[in-house]
């Protein structure tokens, strides 16, 4: 199909309702559902915040004998409270630090220690299983699940939890 | 001479151990975070978080992203509350022996390097993997086991970013034996909050509390097709009663409770219960099944063979024989016997397994720094604030590839 170009609009509307998630689609958004299973919280509101300074001014009336390095903050801090460093700009504008930004600068690095960790780090992830099947469960109610759904792959058990599937999660995070 | 105090402090992705060496119990644990609560200002800082009444809604920034130090604003303010607050200590009068992830990135170590000097003034400094400490603490825990006080074993750290098998030989780690899952409780926490958000109640703002609820209710299947019968009858069926906000913090466990026909009392309807059938075993199957979840890696045991397979062959049998298992995640009921269990086929036969758990698996690492803190040893290796000003922390790192390092393997051979 497809060759001869004379698909009418309704056929190809069609086909596309019943067309099927990709395997590298598939690949993707499992990798984004591994990924998420690392974040901290779901939302984005803790992590961006401006609290920053709301820990300094709990800390403001304890560090007299701190550092030098407490004391010129604490002097810097008196000048004007929201004044901003040009490092704090750059810094804000980066966003938050993550590991896989450090790691790929270590990558980066030609030779010497950097690399030598990035190498280490990198051989030590083990491998896929070699003595076991990967095990199938249902996405809906977690028992074994012999079926899969023929648009996005998930798993399923029974026609009730493939209902509750199609109604609820199927081509959700997909297509 | 008189030393100087030593501050021991295993920074862990969930929690921080902190206490001076010397103690056999660390002053105290705390979640390694700020919490916010939806909508508020107000913070809340490491320990504060423990006091806090209200477990909902709580949305926590760690400083540790994958296990590893990278947001040291979170860091900073959680530090000094407990060297402050908590220890109520100057730092520059003290000495800080801290724990790092295995192959710990240098630009990391001279980011903290620089914390510890130049915000902190620590009067010197020692970063150590945590492995190695957890097994001296071991082996002071079982001097009876051969392999345990020659410094031979597989640490298996099943922590909150990672789970690591590390095998050592004489108190050394082998580096190029190390092996790694990508999972940790951090992943299960996080795995339980889907499953439960699309099964009954949506708890995807809850981390903190879905963390309680995997504490209390998660075990390790010892025969998981049985298991899996069981919960289809309804034998695994828990019910957790969650916080209501004015009786109760952090919710309860229940056994199910038959429902009644006819009008339901006042008070189950005000209460909120979610039920726990198999997830209870699915989650902590995953670290021995990690493609269950679609991560295409190996579980728990086969990561453990294939650790000890690249160590030399003459260390086998020593290894096999001294599995010590620590971390949070250890703590999951069954999971000792579980790791048992599936290790011992993937074994030769010939080759005696031990798979064996420290009192507290959480602890271990900590309580390994505090002996190794008194040492004598430790004051020949730590940083001193001096050493740092003079040369910068990149010659420091240049110099002796991970200071930690060597550090940690001479300090078996020396003390014996």
């Amino acid at each position: 199909m497809g060759d001869s170009g004379r698909r009418s609009s309704r056929a190809r509307k069609v086909s596309q309702r019943i067309s099927t998630v990709s395997l590298a689609e598939r690949e993707n958004a499992k990798n984004a559902r591994l990924d998420a299973l690392e974040n901290d919280d779901a939302t984005g509101e803790g992590v961006v915040g401006d609290s920053d300074e709301e820990f300094v001014m709990q800390d403001s009336d304890e560090d007299l004998e701190l550092g030098e390095s407490a004391a010129r903050k604490r002097k810097e801090k008196k000048k004007g409270a929201k004044r901003k460093t040009r490092a704090m700009l750059e810094a804000e504008r980066r966003g938050p630090i993550t590991f896989a930004s450090l790691l790929e600068m270590a990558g980066d690095a030609e030779e010497g220690p950097a690399k030598e960790a990035e190498v280490m780090y990198m051989g030590a992830a083990v491998g896929p299983p070699q003595h076991s099947a990967t095990r199938k469960w249902c996405s809906v109610c977690g028992f074994a699940a012999p079926y899969k759904c023929v648009r996005c792959g998930s798993r399923f058990c029974t026609r009730k939890c493939y209902a509750v599937h199609v109604e609820t999660r199927c081509l959700k995070f997909v297509g | 001479m008189g030393h100087q105090p030593v501050i021991v402090l295993d920074n862990g992705g969930c929690s921080c151990k902190i206490g001076l060496a010397g103690q056999s119990e660390p002053y105290r644990v705390f979640p390694n975070a700020i919490g916010r609560a939806k909508g508020e200002r107000q913070s809340f800082v490491g320990d504060q978080l423990l006091s806090y009444r209200d477990a909902s809604s709580l949305v926590l920034r760690r400083p540790l992203d994958r296990g590893y130090l990278v947001n040291w604003d979170v860091e900073k303010a959680v530090w000094w509350r407990a060297f402050k607050s908590l220890l109520q200590v100057q730092p520059q009068d003290c000495s800080l022996l801290m724990t790092e992830p295995p192959f710990n990135l240098p630009s990391i170590q001279s980011s903290t390097l620089q914390m510890v000097f130049e915000e902190y003034g620590f009067s010197s400094f020692a970063a150590l993997p945590a492995q190695p400490l957890s097994l001296r603490a071991w082996a002071a825990e079982r001097p009876d086991l051969p392999a345990a006080a020659a410094g031979v074993g597989v640490v298996v750290d099943a922590g909150f970013s990672f789970t690591h098998a590390v095998p050592l030989c004489d108190g050394r780690v082998l580096w190029p034996s190390v092996r790694r899952i990508n999972l940790g409780g951090k992943a299960l926490t996080n795995y339980l909050k889907e499953l439960v958000s699309y099964r009954s109640i949506n708890m995807m703002e809850e981390t903190y509390l879905v963390e309680h609820i995997k504490d209390a209710v998660c075990f390790v299947s010892a025969d998981l097709k049985a298991d899996l019968a069981a919960a289809r009858a309804g034998t695994h069926k828990l019910e957790y009663v969650l916080p209501d906000g004015v009786n109760e913090q952090l919710g309860h466990v229940r056994q199910p409770q038959p429902k009644e026909r006819g009008k339901p009392s006042d008070k189950s309807n005000r209460e909120q219960v979610l039920m726990l059938n198999n997830e209870r075993f699915m989650v902590p199957e995953v670290l021995f099944q990690p493609s269950d979840i679609g991560l295409q890696q190996a579980g728990l045991a086969q990561t453990i063979v294939d650790a000890v397979e690249a160590a030399h062959p003459d260390l086998h049998p020593l290894l096999y024989s001294n599995v010590v298992c620590t971390g949070g995640s250890a703590r999951c009921p069954g999971f000792r016997e579980r790791l048992y269990n599936e290790l011992r086929p993937l074994v030769p036969d010939d080759i005696e397994v031990g798979v064996h758990m420290p009192a507290d698996p959480v602890l271990a690492a900590w309580k390994g720094a505090s002996a190794y803190g008194m040492t004598s040893d430790y004051h020949q290796h730590a940083i001193s604030k001096a050493h740092y000003e003079e040369v910068g922390c990149d010659i420091l790192l240049n110099l002796t590839p991970g200071a930690a390092k060597t550090a940690a393997t001479e300090y078996y051979t020396s003390s014996g």
